[in-house]
């Protein structure tokens, strides 16, 4: 995978340097392309966004913590089992806390709260650094990846709810709903395939190499 | 070390899994069909014609044809029969007009009152699980309405020849997957009230599955595992999988319905795959604005697809 | 792709006993932590989940039929039993759960039974009815009902005051698409069923033409009103508008059919069904 993020496994960088990798270099949506299936499904207004890239940020930072804390008492053999098992009992966590706790907006994201387990970006954080790193980078690692999630929804709920129903956060903040289609299934698709192409002219501008996007990205999840 | 790998099974055994398979076969196909009656009382037989009509038939005498003898209501309400306005003589049987328009995919209860009959008219199995098939392969296309599967579609959407092989092994594992967690489900999670526990033995049976896959196809077909084996390796990380035992827990469906709904999004995922890599194909001989290069236009042509599947929207032919 | 594919697929020695233990019993602590947690967590959420959809319940229940603080409120669960020969009703006060609760069975043709005391019974549940005032004298009712929508089904409540006039619809349920099917759960769809008598209702259908530029500046208008002073406001229009049928969502027609629909077929199997329960519950009340 051209994208597999390179951290220096012998000196963790610092908690700022953590967070904005996460949110900015490696973000899982716009570069590495991990776990889209959400971040099309359910973006079709900001709140919807928020409380997934919530659950995502607090299943990513939860695991991570854990699998670090439990690293040297996992067998490497079973590795990748423990951690889908971890992973799974803090999604069905999650998914109950959601439930009780916000049981309007889970309404509309409930199936894609499940299917965090299958996130690739989740369990490849854990085979990558949680595994590896002590507990304070872990922590930062994660709550960046989850940051970077978040940041990512948002933004594509924005666009898709204010083209889509004139409005931000269900408060109506254009008199009229621009273009219905971005609230419709394809026009997820045209979001993301826009944000993705403005983030890569951007970089191109800078004179930044272009990552993954460009290669075709890693996928899995 | 490599001479040390005898197969883990006796080499007889790898005959057993037919069996086994023919086993578990026999045990589902006969909870597939409806509970059959005690043979010796008079039976009774109601099919939908729509738009208004219930043919019966019956091997009872039935003399009196006026349509006060004869009561059809809605199974989910059967306490609110329908008018039935004229009752017309048929071969074996009558066939009732009603007042009201009925649709052919809903269960009616139809009772006879004079010799006490009853019955439910529903819809052929078949009709069901074809609708099933289609809304979740064309309708409701997993990749395309329901957004699931997308890291894998665009990760391998690249080659015609790759593609195929994924949907193949996709769907294989789908139907695998579907019926392990079906079992699980119905005969453990619901009646212990564990349900919470659904994602947890869920993503354990993919697992399973696949890792069962894996070893039987290295052990017995090495040749399919290795055009196969390393899809197999991507698909416990993947959303697709694991949707459709949720969706089938979410339904409660049954077991029937629950391998036309794997089949059917299995095949759904397959043709949105063999789709997208003959337009990509294609796309590499294009000349792609430079930021669009990569993953943006390959999302766009996505949305391209979506849009032109949201035209299968209004299909039903059971309706 | 590289870090995932660890999980099998290269030939590897086979492990020692010793080893073959140690696994097996990672796994297990592994699976026993994870369960103990989960118990847990659902042990501390069951209970906080089955309060707020109560809450939230109640709160539309209040708003449909305008309750005042503490009005009680008789709640009829109706469901079929095991043969589905008669239907089961079993009143109760709401929010009385271990309060005093009667039950009584009618068949079919709607003749009351007794039902064997101690009788295991498996009932299939049809939705509940809820009546504000009394039996003899109710202000107004709220039914439960759904359909099946077109992903998957539609769950609303109608309200009807105590003419069978319908005073209000709202779904609490629904997976439609937004910006299509979940345009039904607008209060601006919704309020095209306001104020339908049940002689609307039983010819009520659904039509795919154009909403008519008057009615959907008033329908628009209901987003920020209530229902009561916006009926007296539009009185003329709705009685012109309610012997039209229902204007379907552009788009989403189906969804539209199957609120609809449903909503039809609720209030007639109500109707039906409080004409049988209604001495009943005089009686006993």
């Amino acid at each position: 995978m051209s994208a597999a993020p390179t951290l220096p496994v012998e000196q963790p960088p610092g908690a700022w340097a953590l967070l904005v990798n996460g949110i900015v270099h490696e973000n899982p949506v716009f570069r590495l392309a991990l776990s889209l299936c959400p971040a099309v499904a359910v973006t079709t207004t900001v709140a919807n966004g928020i409380i997934l890239g919530i659950a995502v940020l607090a299943v990513q930072v939860l695991s991570s913590v854990t699998v670090t804390l439990a690293r040297n008492a996992i067998h490497p053999r079973v590795r990748i089992p423990v951690y889908t098992i971890i992973i799974a009992v803090w999604v069905s966590a999650i998914d109950m806390a959601l439930a009780a706790f916000a049981p309007a907006l889970y309404a509309q994201v409930g199936l894609y709260v499940k299917l965090i387990v299958a996130f690739a970006i989740i369990i490849s954080r854990l085979e990558v650094f949680a595994s590896r790193q002590p507990l304070v980078p872990t922590f930062f690692d994660g709550l960046g990846m989850g940051l970077g999630f978040l940041v990512a929804l948002v933004l594509i709920g924005a666009v898709r709810e204010l083209l889509g129903a004139g409005a931000l956060l269900g408060f109506t903040v254009l008199p009229v709903r621009p273009l219905l289609f971005f609230a419709l299934p394809a026009g997820g698709f045209f979001t993301i395939a826009l944000l993705m192409a403005f983030f890569q002219y951007l970089e191109r501008r800078g004179g930044g190499k272009p990552r993954a996007a460009s290669a075709g990205g890693g996928h899995h999840g | 070390m490599a001479d040390r790998r005898r197969p883990v099974f006796p080499p007889g055994a790898q005959a057993l899994v037919p069996v086994l398979l023919l086993v578990l076969g026999l045990v589902f196909v006969p909870r597939l069909a409806p509970p059959v009656r005690a043979a010796s009382a008079p039976t009774l037989k109601a099919r939908v014609q729509p738009p208004d009509r219930v043919r019966l038939t019956f091997d009872a005498p039935v003399t009196d044809l006026a349509p006060g003898n004869f009561r059809v209501a809605e199974a989910s309400a059967p306490d609110a029969p329908l008018t039935v306005s004229a009752v017309e003589p048929a071969a074996h049987g009558v066939t009732l007009v009603l007042a009201s328009p009925l649709r052919r995919t809903a269960r009616y209860d139809v009772r006879v009152a004079d010799p006490p009959l009853r019955t439910v008219a529903a819809p052929a199995l078949w009709m069901i699980l074809v609708s099933v098939f289609l809304s979740s392969a064309l309708i409701q296309n997993f990749v395309f309405t329901r957004y699931l599967g997308l890291c894998i579609f665009f990760g391998v959407s690249k080659k015609v020849g790759t593609s195929v092989g994924m949907g193949i092994t996709f769907t294989a594992v789908m139907i695998a997957t579907a019926a392990f967690a079906w079992v699980m489900d119905t005969w453990v999670l619901r009646p212990m009230h564990l349900g919470f526990l659904q994602v947890l033995v869920f993503i354990g049976a993919v697992a399973c599955v696949v890792q069962f896959l894996d070893t039987m196809l290295r052990k017995t077909h090495p040749v399919l595992h290795k055009s196969f084996g390393v899809y197999l390796v991507l698909i416990t990380t993947n959303c697709i999988i694991l949707a459709v035992p949720l969706l089938n827990a979410q339904g409660q469906v049954s077991f029937a319905e629950a391998m036309a709904l794997a089949l059917g999004s299995g095949s759904g995922f397959a043709l949105a795959l063999f789709l997208m890599s003959c337009a990509r194909e294609r796309l590499e001989l294009a000349r792609v604005p430079q930021a669009f290069q990569g993953l943006p236009i390959a999302f766009a042509l996505a949305g391209l697809f979506a849009l032109a599947f949201m035209g299968f929207s209004g299909l039903d032919f059971f309706r | 792709m590289s870090e995932l594919v660890h999980i099998d697929g290269v030939p590897r020695e086979r492990p020692s006993p010793a080893e073959v233990a140690r696994i097996a019993f990672n796994l297990t602590v592994v699976c026993l932590l994870g369960g103990v947690v989960l118990g847990g967590v659902y042990v501390g959420t069951e209970r906080i989940e089955a309060a707020g959809r109560l809450a939230g319940e109640r709160r539309a229940l209040g708003e449909l039929l305008s309750l005042r603080e503490g009005e009680p409120l008789l709640v009829v669960e109706q469901s079929l039993d095991a043969a589905h020969d008669a239907v089961v009703y079993r009143a109760s006060t709401w929010g009385d759960e271990h309060g005093a609760a009667r039950e009584q069975a009618f068949t079919l043709d709607g003749t009351p039974r007794s039902s064997a005391p101690g009788e295991v019974r498996t009932l299939t549940p049809l939705g509940r009815m809820f009546v504000a005032g009394t039996p003899a004298a109710p202000r107004g009712f709220v039914l439960e009902g759904e359909s099946r929508g077109y992903k998957n089904r539609i769950r609303f409540f109608v309200a009807l005051d105590a003419q069978f006039t319908v005073c209000g619809v709202r779904v609490l349920e629904h997976e439609e698409d937004p910006g299509l099917g979940a345009e039904v759960a607008t209060r601006a769809f919704l309020g095209q069923y306001l104020g339908r008598d049940s002689a609307s209702i039983a010819r009520l259908d659904v039509t795919r033409d154009p909403l008519p530029e008057d009615w959907r500046a008033a329908l628009a208008a209901l987003a920020n009103t209530e229902p009561g002073p916006w009926q007296q406001a539009h009185a003329a229009l709705l009685a012109r508008e309610s012997a039209q049928p229902v204007h379907a969502v552009t788009g989403a027609t189906i969804s539209s059919r199957a609120l609809t629909s449903g909503v039809k077929r609720t209030i007639e199997h109500f109707r039906r069904r409080w004409a049988l329960v209604r001495p009943w519950l005089e009686g006993t009340s």
